[in-house]
């Protein structure tokens, strides 16, 4: 057993990331997840923005798909995930909402793409590039999913 | 080691463990100590960042062949 009863604790400052995400497939929604709900769970604040094909992510009802000929084998990515103990992509969004992470839509991709609010989930709160490099450039953190 | 409390974490991979220590610890008492229990090697790296970055105390760490127990005091 190590012991460390006289570790310095420093109080940490709240940091701040941001990520975009442009791909719709399976794996980057759920890597994009894992990451935000890990930074969210660490007491960082963590806005992810979608947009591209990265905004199908947010429809209500999302099943992403792994790309291309792989996506035969999203059910068998799936359960592989279940059974280290990762949950689905919906139940990673509701954590993801329940840690507090802040989702953004992108308003340009959404209508490109025919996407109103109402086909979005709940608690979305949708942005332009600006507003959303807005709150990249104070971050400490910016990841780009794509 | 002294503790309040237990997480067992085993069979869950990164980030599993760091997300349900989060909420854990939401509900203990500052100053009680959560022990936590986790087979994923990752974790001998993600605790201890964990504990840094939130600002809570790792107060013991020990591994019993591919078991980790960490000990992680709530500071506030």
């Amino acid at each position: 057993m190590r012991a460390f009863p006289n570790e310095v604790i420093h109080m940490a400052e709240t940091k701040k990331f941001a990520m975009v995400v442009s791909e719709g497939s399976f794996d980057k929604a759920m890597m994009a997840m894992m990451m935000a709900n890990t930074a969210a769970s660490m007491g960082i604040e963590t806005h992810v923005f979608y947009t591209f094909f990265g905004l199908k992510l947010l429809k209500k009802g999302a099943k992403p798909k792994m790309p291309g000929m792989m996506r035969l084998f999203t059910g068998m990515m799936i359960k592989k995930m279940k059974g280290i103990g990762i949950d689905g992509y919906q139940e990673q969004m509701d954590m993801a909402k329940e840690l507090g992470v802040k989702i953004y839509a992108c308003n340009t991709s959404m209508s490109m793409m025919g996407i109103k609010q109402e086909d979005l989930i709940d608690g979305i709160t949708v942005l332009g590039a600006a507003a959303f490099l807005d709150i990249g450039t104070d971050s400490d953190m910016q990841l780009f999913i794509g | 080691m002294d503790k309040n409390d237990t997480l067992d974490a085993k069979g869950l991979m990164c980030p599993m463990p760091i997300v349900k220590l989060a909420k854990k610890m939401k509900d203990m008492k500052v100053g009680e100590v959560l022990e936590l229990i986790a087979d994923d090697v990752g974790s001998k790296e993600d605790v201890p960042a964990w504990c840094k970055r939130t600002g809570n105390q790792l107060v013991g760490q020990k591994e019993e062949g591919a078991v980790f127990y960490f000990y992680i005091k709530k500071v506030q």
